[in-house]
């Protein structure tokens, strides 16, 4: 597995997972701006030449021409990979510009592709929110696996002072995804390997992800709380059909409380989902302590030997689309199509126009 | 004694069939009229013509009951069809003849006769020749020429034109049921016809027929009619976008976009925020879906149906000539707060059309749905009773076997 930050916002997370996990974590930094990679480890700079290592200035289309330059200087990083993970955050700048170009790179090259973005504040703003909300669907047109996080839903808190509150998010989501990597580098009793997770990420589409801890006589308990009240699990949009548990404790994991922290999060989430559970056993770190990290995926791509091959995820998502056919066009199948600039209208309106839906 | 014509309607949601009954030189009235779901029809297009044959024989079964229960007893024989569809264009020609002196009445049948010369491909059949204004030489935009010196008259004129085996199609379907198609004619147009006042015309006009499957237009100004056209989107496509974006059947898309949905945003801040969708079927649980996004769906696709008919008037130089504003009509014109969003989107005045020159279609709750039938009676009543009783009873010798 490859753990990519792309952009400030993405190489400052996969630093933090670095940090948290240790050696043996294999990741690269990708950024328009050249002092990102003055801090050290392998970095790649995008858009060189159209952009002089100078920062994207926050722009999106900028960014996303440099990366369609320069994505394939990424290849020497991607040497044996099997699956990609890519922290980044949207709204602006080449997070929002470059994280497309970069999932689509690796589709091509038949490496699944998991990413983990963070959107914008509400109070950042309508352009970068709008800016978000477009590059959302086409990066999960792309991607096989995606989770998009909003900044809001990770700090929660209202009052916190907004550097504070930045670093908080960033953290949360980094400390998140090390937990991730822990249970797939590091597994314990309940393995869940790397192919295993592969396969998985292959097939699963735009998920909810979300970790907590706890630790005393009630901390499987306190989990199941929380993570039934997380607002980055709340979703309205359909019903769980997968999901990727991890419980990463120390020692004294009880077989009890990992039956009592499934149990709860199959009763809350759906025993009709397919379950997968995975456990961590590492004293040093998770002594007293039990933390958990879920997955929760609404709709289970049907997995092909194109997929496990590392199939573009566009194709694998029309097919998942049943009522109204593979591109949308539904009723309109057999029909002559409207052509419109260059556009088939009788595909909606809102997917061509990358509109998210209130759900 | 009075005429009768009948005037038929295979669009994509609905077969319709009218009839009406009007003096020489009076007012039509809209006697009788049915409608039924259409089946075998995808924008505007027929792609089954049996389940159409079937269609066209439950109108006229329709028709026949209606006039039985008011004591009345005709077979319908044929029909003005209506037509539709994104095959269906519309051409410039010019005819011209040279003038000795001042022009004639006889001059004018010359430039007319000139402008009606143009050659179709042999795949095209003619819908309607549109004539426009004269001119004289290097004058234009002359409209009674008769008198004037010059040299050389022009008339300019707007030829519509449809696919020759898409109208075969409907007649086939239609001779299945034993009615003849008398005359197709361009739906837009005839809604227009039922619609504009004079004045409306004169000062620059578009009438949007928004249909089921294809969306028509016809645009006026100085009393012409200057371009005309279809886009092929429709209602469907609204209906379409909401099963793909909810899951939903046609069938629950359908209810949703006529019972609930809005072309306008704003209106779900002040309505219940969840939508009930009933199961599909006894069996079905029924689910609910935010108000906001079912009519960010619709908006998204209103939005862009009108932005494009923005950019085909803008091509033609016709968006700022039309100072009258948009009239819309067909059965899609019924959406909730479609005209506000089409007076946004294309900056004009904007209103829902009903029949103003037939009778009879007062009490209908959805008036706008009946303007290119309306229209289509109307047209047959002022173009065939006034002429020769030859004419006349060729018609009505069809009409009643």
């Amino acid at each position: 597995m490859l753990l990519i930050g792309i952009g400030g916002a993405g190489c400052a997370m996969v630093r933090g997972v670095t940090r948290a996990f240790g050696d043996g974590l294999r990741y690269v930094l990708a950024d328009t701006d050249a002092k990102t990679g003055e801090a050290g480890g392998p970095f790649v700079l995008i858009g060189g030449d159209r952009l002089s290592g100078r920062g994207s200035g926050g722009d999106i289309v900028a960014a996303r021409l440099a990366a369609e330059d320069s994505v394939q200087s990424l290849d020497d990083s991607l040497e044996g990979v099997r699956l990609a993970v890519i922290l980044t955050a949207l709204g602006g700048g080449t997070g929002g510009g470059a994280t497309l170009e970069t999932v689509k790179h690796l589709s091509e090259r038949g490496i699944p592709s998991c990413v983990f973005a963070t959107t914008p504040f509400a109070f950042e703003g309508e352009t970068r929110q709008r800016n978000a909300r477009g590059m959302m669907t086409l990066i999960e047109e792309a991607a096989n696996a995606c989770f998009f996080i909003p900044m809001d839903k990770l700090v929660g808190d209202a009052e916190s002072d907004m550097p504070g509150a930045m670093r908080r998010a960033a953290d949360t989501l980094a400390s998140g995804v090390t937990l991730f990597w822990r249970l797939v580098e590091k597994p314990g009793y309940i393995r869940l390997d790397a192919e295993r997770v592969r396969h998985i990420i292959a097939g699963a589409g735009r998920g909810r992800f979300a970790y907590v801890s706890a630790q005393g006589p009630e901390r499987a308990r306190e989990i199941v709380d929380s993570l039934i009240n997380s607002p980055l699990l709340l979703s309205a949009s359909g019903p769980v059909s997968s999901i990727l548990c991890g419980v990463l404790a120390g020692d004294d994991l009880r077989l009890s409380e990992v039956g009592f922290v499934s149990e709860g999060i199959r009763e809350s989430f759906g025993y009709k989902a397919s379950f997968e559970l995975a456990t961590v056993n590492d004293e040093e770190t998770f002594s007293g302590r039990i933390s958990v990290v879920l997955m929760l995926f609404e709709s289970t791509r049907p997995e092909s030997d194109e997929s496990k091959g590392g199939e573009p995820a566009r194709r694998r998502k029309q097919r998942a689309i049943l009522s109204t056919g593979p591109t949308g066009r539904g009723r309109f199948n057999n029909s002559e199509p409207t052509i419109w600039n260059g556009e088939d209208l009788d595909t909606p309106t809102f997917l061509r126009k990358n509109i998210s839906l209130e759900f | 004694m009075s005429n009768i014509y009948a005037a038929l309607e295979i669009g994509t949601t609905r077969t319709m069939l009218a009839v009406g009954e009007g003096e020489t030189g009076g007012r039509l009235q809209v006697t009788c009229h049915a409608e039924i779901p259409s089946a075998g029809v995808r924008k505007s297009q027929i792609l089954d013509i049996n389940q159409v044959t079937q269609s066209v024989k439950g109108v006229l079964h329709e028709i026949e009951r209606k006039q039985s229960e008011t004591g009345s007893s005709i077979t319908i024989g044929n029909a003005f069809l209506i037509v539709s569809g994104q095959h269906i264009k519309a051409d410039p020609f010019t005819g011209s003849t040279l003038v000795e002196g001042r022009v004639k009445e006889s001059d004018l049948a010359e430039v007319a006769e000139s402008a009606r010369t143009m050659t179709l491909p042999k795949d095209r059949e003619l819908l309607d020749i549109a004539d426009q204004a004269y001119s004289l030489d290097s004058l234009g935009g002359i409209s009674t020429p008769v008198g004037m010196a010059g040299r050389i008259l022009k008339l300019d004129t707007l030829h519509i034109h449809a696919d020759r085996n898409r109208i075969e199609d409907a007649r086939t379907a239609a001779d299945g049921a034993h009615l003849e198609i008398r005359e197709p004619l361009f739906a837009a147009t005839c809604a227009a016809d039922a619609v504009l006042e004079e004045h409306e015309r004169r000062n620059g006009a578009l009438v949007l027929d928004l249909g089921g499957g294809s969306t028509g237009y016809a645009a006026y100004c100085d009393g012409y009619l200057v371009s005309a056209g279809v886009i092929g989107v429709g209602g469907d496509h609204i209906t379409n976008d909401i099963a793909h974006a909810f899951q939903t059947t046609q069938g629950q898309a359908e209810a949703l976009k006529v019972n609930e949905a809005s072309a306008m945003l704003l209106r779900a801040e002040s309505s219940s925020p969840r939508v009930k969708i009933p199961g599909s079927s006894p069996l079905m649980e029924s689910r609910t879906v935010s108000r906001r996004a079912l009519d960010t769906v619709v908006n998204a696709r209103l939005r862009e149906l009108f932005a494009v008919l923005r950019e085909t008037l803008e091509e033609r130089d016709l968006l700022h000539r039309l100072h009258a504003g948009v009239v819309l009509t067909g059965g899609a014109a019924a959406m909730r707060d479609i005209d506000e969003l089409a007076h946004r989107e294309l900056g004009m005045n904007v209103r829902r059309g009903r029949p103003i020159y037939v009778d009879g279609l007062d009490k209908e709750d959805r008036p706008e749905a009946f303007a290119a039938i309306a229209g289509a009676l109307s047209y047959a009543h002022h173009n065939y009773a006034e002429k020769s009783i030859f004419g006349f009873d060729r018609l009505l010798k069809g009409l009643f076997k």
